[in-house]
């Protein structure tokens, strides 16, 4: 989540901060300091951060523009609660809120996801003196109560601004450390963005679930048979080197200091998994399943950014048994050589997947609809088109006139088969002389057959029953047929 | 997940009257101007009322089951002077097929049959029955809740086609259902196979012939108490009626609609030319999201033709199309049902999708910017509507993973992996496998996982068994959960040749680098070889009693540990005998492998060619295609000569690398 940072330098945050000792500080040398140390965790820990900088008093101004579009946010507003007077005022454009016209609307709530976190460079005591927290306690509860009011603890000094900081780090920009398992082989990864926990609407008892710190590879499956799946998120894994004390060394990403470069470059030729998995994956056009905690997974897949750059990416599904149909219940996936018969054939030309469902869907069926009249006319005339051309035309005939009066039979529609046969007994008028003589006799039989059926005598209007064609015998040599 | 709109009653009104005619003609008689002379045209057809009801009501099912073929359950009722029950809540009864075959049973109303005994109020009945009956899902997620199983909620609707005779008799239906409920429920609280109903829907549609006035005026939703809500609906029979139970689908299934423009067909006359169409298909309204949280919901029109009231999100179709293997980052799929399922456009694009085509549609913008919102796309003869990412990504230029832990290091063993990864691909089970240690397949996958990677060197430098073909055997069967006796012959085999190799002293595939030269004396590699050999072998030794014959095998065959090496140059006499007396002492277990090993020949003569690739990087992990080869970066020169350790070779002793640098 991009993060955007809105420092109050209204008047009140010059004011200075009582410390006993030599220096003097202002407040705003206090709110400078803590982001300093929030933008200084991020460059180490959390490096993939998209940030913006937002100065304001009455008026504000943007110091370091967002570069990309976002989807949703995480707002950092530092202020000393000192929330002004008048017109423009927090105070005074809460209290008329519901005032407001509608190209005129208070920000908050945000048109998308976001968090906000109100870092005060006041003690809770100072704040609730006045109504500056109620104030801004209203503030997170405008945001749907996504967010969080930090306040500091004890004397306005370094210290205490720094353990505020270190709060918010803890709460928002702790990064997400895990073991990428494939069976023995493994690696310690950072994902990024840290993956936030879900609830599914759904489920009779909804309970956020985590993603787990151990990711264990289940197996593997081909892009085209994963088929673009949708995902909640997806996420960089990047391989990190962690030293015997535990302590990360660091992403092994080039442009740091120089003290880190040589451990950097150590940890750059150190054979690593994700490096491994990443150009196979990337290779073999793959993908590797992997799972996230109980009855949750997602996928691992070589991301290309550029031609040059590709990444280790994470992508999580909807938690749950069967995130996508085509693949089915994913307990129920296990090794293909389990198979009695190799399922992706002896030389790759098969494969288990898509899984199909049992009862075909509508558009793959040729069901009969016949709301609009020309649904009706045009399966009429189907029949009829193929009536001329027999008897080359029989099966098709046969099959269509079958279609038509199931549907009439289950419509409850008999008239419709009155007509139809009165049809066909027509076109059997309307043959010409050159007409095969079998024509003649599938056609009066067809209709004789939907009338029988239009009397809805169980005999002849069973649904499962088909008119099934004359059996004459003009091929036969003797002009004998039988009737 | 127990939403009102997991059950759904249909209850369709089968009395005398639903026989009358909707009086909206149908000509079928479409006579062809050469063949109209002198023939009469036959009379056009009209539908029944009943015929109206039957097929909107099928056209809604067909609807349901196309984008939710399981949670949305039907459950179809007919009604006259008795109920025809035409299908359960069971999973396996939820398709128009069997439905269709159940009212042809029924077939149309009898205009003759006693309309005093006739009525919908038993259908009525039977559809508060039938909804305090647990369906499957209800029991299923009942059981595994157990002690909170109250939690599962029994809400469900009532769709009723009927012809009221007035609003009087409309409340008259109401209150009949209202009581029903009330006594049902006390019924169900009793009882296990049946659930009280918490909620339920009524919507009555009163359905009457064209030309007449309604005797039933239309009602919005209303609270007739805390159980239960009902609307009625007075519609015109035929389309009105279609495009009203459309509406209504749409409604309850919370589905949305999305036009596709621009789809090129081929004319039917003309197959050179190529015009233009468009369908119409429904699917979850979540598929809109992104449009409707950017207040960028493109209206084409504010009503879409076919559906009545209902608004249609535009997307053109977008060429070129795109290929399967491709991974778009997708974050959504929704099932979809085209409005006009039979029309030709329609039934041109969905079997374009079904032959496993996917199109990619395109949001049209006011500002002209083109924005690929969406793909079609089938998966196992479903179609669904895949919603892409449009927004930017965070994950925007990210570092290469090359430039991270591990990507400086460019002899990965990539093919090997990619030759795992095959052997280890997914594959569905049916339901009931679970093998005899009460493993589920994924269970089995996972353990496979861990057998096949006991012992799997990353690099091609770090391995010297991985890049022998002749070891090839041996590696493929040592990593199963079970060996055959065959197969423990096929390892030992393998061990034979390897024998037979160090005895023709054919060269091996160490690596070389991190030494100057050319690396240990042949001996040497052996050693290293076997050594590395019983380490894999090792690793899947406590599988079972086959895996120890061939850890066995390999120690009787290897060559000599260091210490006897050392003996034997000293006094390479004696060795000469010893040696005889061992293959005097081996000669009678050795016999029947010579001719193997002289037929093992040819194949090795190949081996030798391959070895000597070996020596090569096969992949670097960075390179888009194992062909491009990128030079090995040059490490002897960088690394200080001590590093060359970190070859970690599982049987590098000191001498081995002392040796090396004085070479």
């Amino acid at each position: 989540m991009p993060t955007a940072v809105l420092l109050d330098s209204s008047l009140s945050m010059t004011r200075p901060v009582s410390v006993e000792g030599s220096e003097e500080f202002q407040r705003k040398n206090l709110a400078v300091h803590g982001l300093t140390m929030l933008f200084e965790h991020m460059a180490t820990n959390y490096r993939l951060e998209f940030t913006s900088l937002v100065s304001f008093s009455s008026l504000w101004e943007v110091l370091v523009p967002f570069t990309r579009d976002y989807n949703t946010l995480q707002v950092v507003l530092v202020t000393d609660g000192a929330l002004g007077i008048g017109r423009g005022s927090l105070r005074h454009s809460l209290q008329t809120v519901k005032q407001r016209v509608e190209d005129k609307k208070f920000p908050l709530p945000f048109p998308f996801p976001s968090k906000l976190y109100v870092m005060c460079i006041a003690n809770a005591e100072e704040l609730q003196a006045t109504d500056s927290m109620d104030n801004l306690e209203q503030l997170i509860n405008l945001n749907g109560g996504e967010g969080q009011i930090y306040t500091m603890e004890g004397p306005l000094c370094l210290k205490s601004v720094q353990s505020m900081f270190g709060k918010l780090i803890d709460q928002a920009y702790s990064p997400f450390h895990a073991v990428l398992r494939c069976g023995n082989l493994t690696s310690d990864v950072q994902v990024f963005p840290r993956p936030e926990p879900v609830t599914i609407d759904e489920e009779v008892d909804p309970m956020p679930r985590t993603v787990q710190t151990d990711l264990e590879i289940v197996g593997f499956i081909e892009i085209g048979d994963i088929s673009s799946p949708p995902v909640l998120s997806r996420h960089l894994v990047l391989p990190i080197a962690v030293n015997k004390e535990g302590d990360e060394i660091g992403t092994g990403a080039t442009d740091d200091t120089e003290e880190e470069t040589s451990t950097n470059q150590m940890a750059g030729k150190s054979p690593n998994f994700c490096v491994l998995l990443h150009g196979s994956l990337k290779v073999e056009g793959m993908v590797a399943l992997v799972q996230l905690g109980p009855d949750w997974f997602g996928m691992l897949y070589s991301q290309a950014d550029s031609k040059k750059k590709s990444n280790l990416m994470m992508s999580l599904f909807e938690p749950g048994s069967e995130p996508l149909p085509w693949l089915g219940r994913i307990s129920q996936l296990g090794p293909a050589s389990d198979a009695a018969e190799n399922p992706y054939g002896e030389d790759d030309s098969k494969s288990p997947f898509p899984i199909q469902p049992k009862h075909k869907r509508s558009y793959a069926q040729n069901v009969t609809v016949w709301i609009k009249a020309s649904g009706l006319q045009t399966d009429v005339q189907k029949i009829l088109r193929n009536a001329r051309k027999l008897p080359e035309k029989t099966q098709t005939f046969y099959k269509e006139l079958n279609r038509l009066r199931k549907a009439a039979l289950a419509f409850g529609f008999w008239e419709l088969l009155k007509s139809m046969a009165e049809l066909l007994e027509r076109e059997c008028t309307l043959l010409s002389d050159s007409a095969h003589p079998d024509a003649a006799f599938q056609l009066s039989h067809a209709a004789q057959q939907l009338k029988l059926a239009s009397s809805g005598d169980s005999k002849y209007a069973a649904y499962e029953h088909n008119i099934t064609p004359m059996l004459t015998d003009f091929s036969g040599g003797g002009g004998a047929h039988r009737i | 997940m127990f939403s009102v709109s997991h059950k759904t009653a249909f209850v369709v009104d089968h009395c005398p009257y639903m026989a009358e005619s909707c009086r909206q003609l149908i000509e079928c008689d479409m006579l062809t101007k050469s063949r109209s002379q002198g023939v009469i045209p036959l009379a056009p057809v009209s539908k029944s009322l009943w015929t109206c009801a039957i097929e909107c009501s099928m056209e809604y099912c067909r609807i349901l089951f196309d984008v939710y073929p399981t949670w949305k359950l039907v459950n179809y009722i007919v009604s006259d002077s008795e109920v025809h029950i035409l299908n359960s809540w069971k999973q396996e009864d939820q398709n128009t097929h069997e439905l269709m075959a159940a009212l042809a049973a029924v077939g149309p109303p009898n205009p003759r049959q006693d309309p005093e005994c006739c009525s919908v109020l038993h259908g009525l009945v039977a559809a508060v029955e039938s909804l305090c009956k647990i369906t499957e899902y209800q029991h299923e997620s009942r059981t595994t809740l157990m002690d909170t199983a109250d939690r599962v909620a029994n809400r469900g609707r009532i769709i009723c086609l009927t012809n009221a005779k007035s609003d009087t008799h409309v409340r008259m239906l109401e209150d009949c259902v209202l009581e029903t409920i009330q006594e049902q429920n006390k019924r169900a609280a009793g009882s296990d196979r049946l659930m009280p109903i918490q909620q339920c829907e009524l919507v009555l549609v009163h359905i009457y012939p064209q030309g007449e006035e309604t005797l039933v005026s239309d009602r919005q939703k209303k609270e007739l108490s805390s159980m239960l809500s009902s609307e009625v609906h007075s519609v015109r029979a035929g389309r009105y009626l279609a495009s009203k139970l459309n509406v209504l689908v749409q409604q309850h299934f919370d589905l949305a609609s999305t036009t596709i423009t621009n789809i090129p067909m081929k004319e039917e006359q003309h197959a050179n030319t190529s015009a233009n169409y468009d369908v119409e298909l429904l699917h979850h309204r979540d598929a809109h999201m992104e449009f409707i949280k950017s207040g960028d919901l493109h209206m084409a029109g504010s009503t879409s033709r076919d559906s009545g009231l209902k608004e249609t999100v535009t997307l053109k179709w977008c060429t070129p199309r795109t290929n399967s293997v491709e991974l778009h980052y997708c974050t959504g799929a929704y099932r979809i049902s085209p409005v006009d399922v039979n029309s030709r456009p329609s039934s041109c694009l969905t079997n374009f999708l079904l032959n496993g085509r996917s199109v990619l549609l395109e949001q049209p913008r006011k500002s002209g910017s083109k924005v690929i919102s969406h793909m079609l796309s089938s998966h196992g003869g479903e179609i669904f509507l895949h919603v892409l990412n449009s927004t930017r990504s965070t994950l925007e230029d990210p570092p290469s993973i090359s430039e991270g832990c591990g990507g400086r290091v460019t002899d990965y063993r990539i093919t090997d992996f990619g030759e795992f990864m095959r052997e280890n691909r997914l594959t569905p089970f049916p339901d009931s496998m679970i093998d005899a240690a009460g493993r589920t397949p994924v269970e089995r996958a996972k353990s496979q996982l861990e057998r096949y990677t006991r012992y799997w060197p990353m690099i091609i430098s770090q391995t010297t068994i991985f890049n022998m073909q002749a070891v090839v055997p041996l590696a493929n069967l040592i990593v199963k959960d079970t060996l055959t006796d065959e197969d423990v012959l096929t390892c030992q085999k393998t061990v034979y040749n390897l024998v037979d190799m160090e005895r023709k002293s054919d060269p091996l595939p160490i690596s070389t680098v991190g030494s100057r030269g050319k690396g240990p004396k042949r001996d040497e590699q052996y050693r290293i070889m076997w050594n590395e050999l019983e380490t894999l072998v090792k690793a899947h030794v406590g599988t079972s009693e086959r895996h120890q014959r061939v850890l066995e095998c390999i120690s009787a065959c290897r060559s000599k540990p260091p210490e006897e090496e050392e003996r034997k140059k000293r006094g390479r006499k004696r060795e000469d005998k010893e040696d005889k007396t061992e293959k005097n002492g081996k000669d009678t277990e050795e016999k029947g492998w010579t001719t193997d090993s002289e037929r093992l020949k040819g194949v090795m003569e190949r081996e030798k060619d391959e070895q000597s690739e070996c020596e090569i990087i096969k992949d670097s992990p960075d390179s888009p295609e194992p062909l491009n080869k990128k030079p090995r970066l040059a490490t002897e020169e960088q690394q200080p000569p001590e590093k060359s350790k970190g070859l970690a070779l599982p049987s590098a002793s000191e001498g081995v690398v002392e040796r090396n640098h004085h070479i």
